[in-house]
């Protein structure tokens, strides 16, 4: 059953780059050697989350309804290959939903002329905090 | 037509299972590379008395390190496929020292829609820790997109 929307707040778009050095550490700690054809590893947008704007809105959902996000779900999906060195513009929808309660954010990933070339989804669980340790986090 | 059924000659076979791969166990060491490298800065995957704390008995590995650990598997079982699209849904932490194996079975081929698998993360436990799905395509000719 899909929970009941709260609210949705739209975020971006955010001029992103896939840094050559990072994704090659990324590329490492995920097990596989930077390709030779310099797409970016497939789970990298992911990182764009931890950006300072962007962590600060996730930060203040938690914050007001005093929970812990536990990452529920993950979902990348591809029209065509990100390039390592390029910038991108990305743009994001937090959606709240009530029962139970979670933290959606969309994401839309477009190269600078405007197409879109990549969709993912995160789905946090907002465990209250007095609750937390009734759910393992991923 | 003959050109259609040359692609599908190339299409993996419906109920194929993938070679199952290994990978862990990860030590705090890989643990806080990957937080570095992610941007990841949850504390519980790198601090053992937040770890129990919430009754964990070590801290547990960082569900997106192991869901972007099934790119490199399927480029190991056909590098001639592009993988279009992955989601997973992380069921229950896998602990550092723990190692893990991913599997994968074919369940849909079709020329439209591509190849879709069933993936699996599992730590030492049956039940799996991350119940995961992909799309591949054929690679266009010349091509990776």
């Amino acid at each position: 059953m899909v929970g009941a929307e709260l609210e949705t707040a739209a975020l971006g778009p955010f001029r992103v780059t896939v840094d050559a050095e990072r994704a090659a550490a990324y590329s490492r700690e995920v097990g596989f050697a930077p390709r030779a054809d310099g797409s970016a590893p497939l789970c990298y947008p992911a990182v764009w989350l931890t950006a300072p704007d962007i962590h600060a809105s996730i930060a203040r959902v938690c914050a007001e309804t005093d929970s812990v996000p536990v990452h529920e779900s993950q979902s990348f999906a591809y029209d065509s290959p990100l390039r390592v060195g390029e910038s991108y513009d990305l743009s994001l929808a937090l959606r709240r939903e009530a029962t139970p309660p979670r933290l959606v954010i969309e994401a839309v990933v477009a190269a600078l002329g405007g197409e879109a070339c990549a969709r993912f989804e995160t789905m946090l669980r907002l465990v209250p905090r007095g609750g937390f340790g009734a759910e393992a986090p991923a | 037509m003959s050109a259609i059924r040359a692609l599908q000659t190339e299409l993996p076979a419906l109920g194929e299972r993938l070679a199952e791969m290994r990978i862990g166990p990860f030590d705090a060491q890989a643990l806080a590379r990957y937080a570095r490298a992610s941007g990841d800065d949850n504390p519980l995957h790198l601090d053992d008395a937040l770890a129990r704390s919430i009754g964990l008995e070590a801290p547990p590995v960082q569900g997106m390190k192991l869901l972007a650990a099934f790119e490199p598997m399927l480029a190991a079982w056909r590098g001639d496929l592009v993988l279009t699209r992955l989601a997973g849904k992380f069921v229950q932490p896998v602990l550092r020292g723990e190692e893990v194996v991913l599997s994968g079975r074919v369940l849909r081929v079709s020329m439209a829609d591509g190849v879709f698998l069933r993936l699996f993360a599992h730590g030492p436990t049956r039940v799996p820790a991350i119940i995961a799905e992909a799309t591949l395509r054929l690679a266009p000719p010349g091509g990776s997109e």
